[in-house]
């Protein structure tokens, strides 16, 4: 169909969102997505989600941290914002997420809010709590391997 | 503003690893609500070093009923900076809203825990914080966070009838289940609150911190009366 003339195609807000989670953690858009969506229903109800229309835009992820373009009508964007922090899993791993911050533009937002994470994650042998364990390391922040879990730790908590 | 939060060994951070997500996000600073167990030499100047985020030590107490609490009540009050008292029943709550030693009264509405007009008057007599807990909202749907809702509700008439002191709380137990100030504060939107309530009662967390502080230095004689510099007699 022919897109709309400017004045009134619809105004986004986009909302560049951290997201976090344990090592082993396999978050791809598509699941980001549904939860995103479930969040927002499940909070909002029908009504207030639809008129919110979230939409991941742009996604990455990988070795537990990662970065997400959320799109918003630009008079909801609290409710986006609410919906987003209600995604605490996606399947069955937990998530952190975080709205770093919100832009009206992808091009404005992309250059101050995202690109800050990225660092490469080392495997490695740490003694945390007088115990040897195997720990995933990135950037000063260390997740350690309790067995069936994991434990969020940093290199000084280490001994 | 700041978050309480459970650290390990019942939680799944430690206190570092919390302060480097609660600094990227925007927290002034973090209560500990388990700081005897999640770290016995517990150095919050360490944490401020590495971070710029303020550690308070808190403790919960946790009881079956109030003579079980009670008891503890001295130690814990002497042993820590913020002494929370965990609610869950009508007892409880009642017990702890007029207990002028205990900072604030934690998850009132958990399990079988009710709140009504007494409890609430009571806990404003006492300056006791009154805690809204997000956990539910954020983390979990459909029955269980309907029916918190709900309870948050009650709690929220009762204690704007009241004006009742409160702090507010998303309870995490792992760096990923925190929220920065500004999501919690949409989310709080979302189910009924008012945004600034949100955030004054994140940072009443830090108020009732400083003030604390401030009594438990050794100048501190009582509200008003403090031990100065004096200048000898001639």
């Amino acid at each position: 169909m022919k897109h709309l003339p400017k004045h009134l195609r619809p105004r986004w807000r986009y909302l560049f969102v951290g997201i976090e989670a344990w090592p082993d953690a396999d978050v791809d858009r598509r699941d980001f997505q549904r939860s995103v969506w479930f969040a927002a229903q499940n909070l909002l109800g029908d009504v207030a989600s639809a008129d919110a229309d979230l939409r991941v835009m742009a996604y990455e992820f990988g070795d537990g941290e990662g970065e997400a373009v959320v799109r918003a009508r630009r008079e909801h964007v609290s409710e986006a914002r609410a919906a987003l922090a209600c995604v605490s899993a996606v399947r069955d791993d937990p998530v952190g997420v975080h709205v770093r911050g919100v832009s009206g533009t992808v091009r404005a937002g992309e250059e101050r809010y995202l690109g800050r994470e990225g660092h490469d994650s080392v495997e490695e042998d740490v003694v945390f709590r007088n115990a040897t364990r195997r720990a995933v390391g990135r950037d000063g922040l260390v997740d350690v391997d309790v067995g069936g879990g994991f434990v969020g730790a940093t290199r000084s908590d280490l001994e | 503003m700041y978050e309480a939060v459970t650290a390990v060994p019942d939680g799944e951070s430690t206190v570092r690893r919390f302060a480097a997500t609660a600094a990227r996000q925007g927290y002034d600073g973090l209560v500990v609500r388990n700081a005897p167990s999640a770290d016995p030499a517990f150095d919050a100047a360490a944490v401020a070093d590495e971070f710029g985020v303020d550690a308070v030590d808190a403790r919960v107490l946790v009881g079956d009923d109030p003579t079980d609490v009670s008891g503890r009540v001295k130690s814990a009050r002497d042993a820590c900076t913020l002494l929370l008292v965990r609610g869950g029943s009508p007892e409880l709550n009642r017990f702890a809203a007029e207990e002028e030693r205990a900072d604030v009264l934690s998850k009132p509405m958990a399990g079988r825990g009710d709140v009504n007009h007494v409890v609430v008057r009571a806990a404003a007599d006492h300056g006791v914080r009154i805690e809204f807990d997000l956990a539910a909202v954020l983390r979990e749907s459909g029955g269980p966070r309907v029916q918190a809702l709900r309870d948050l509700r009650k709690l929220r008439e009762l204690v704007e009838q009241y004006d009742a002191p409160y702090v507010v709380t998303g309870t995490p137990r792992s760096h990923l289940e925190l929220r920065a100030p500004r999501d919690l504060r949409a989310v709080g939107e979302a189910v009924g609150f008012d945004g600034d309530q949100i955030e004054a009662g994140l940072a009443e967390w830090g108020a009732l911190a400083a003030r604390n502080r401030h009594r438990r230095d050794p100048d501190f004689v009582a509200p008003g009366i403090e031990r100065g510099p004096h200048e000898d007699d001639p």
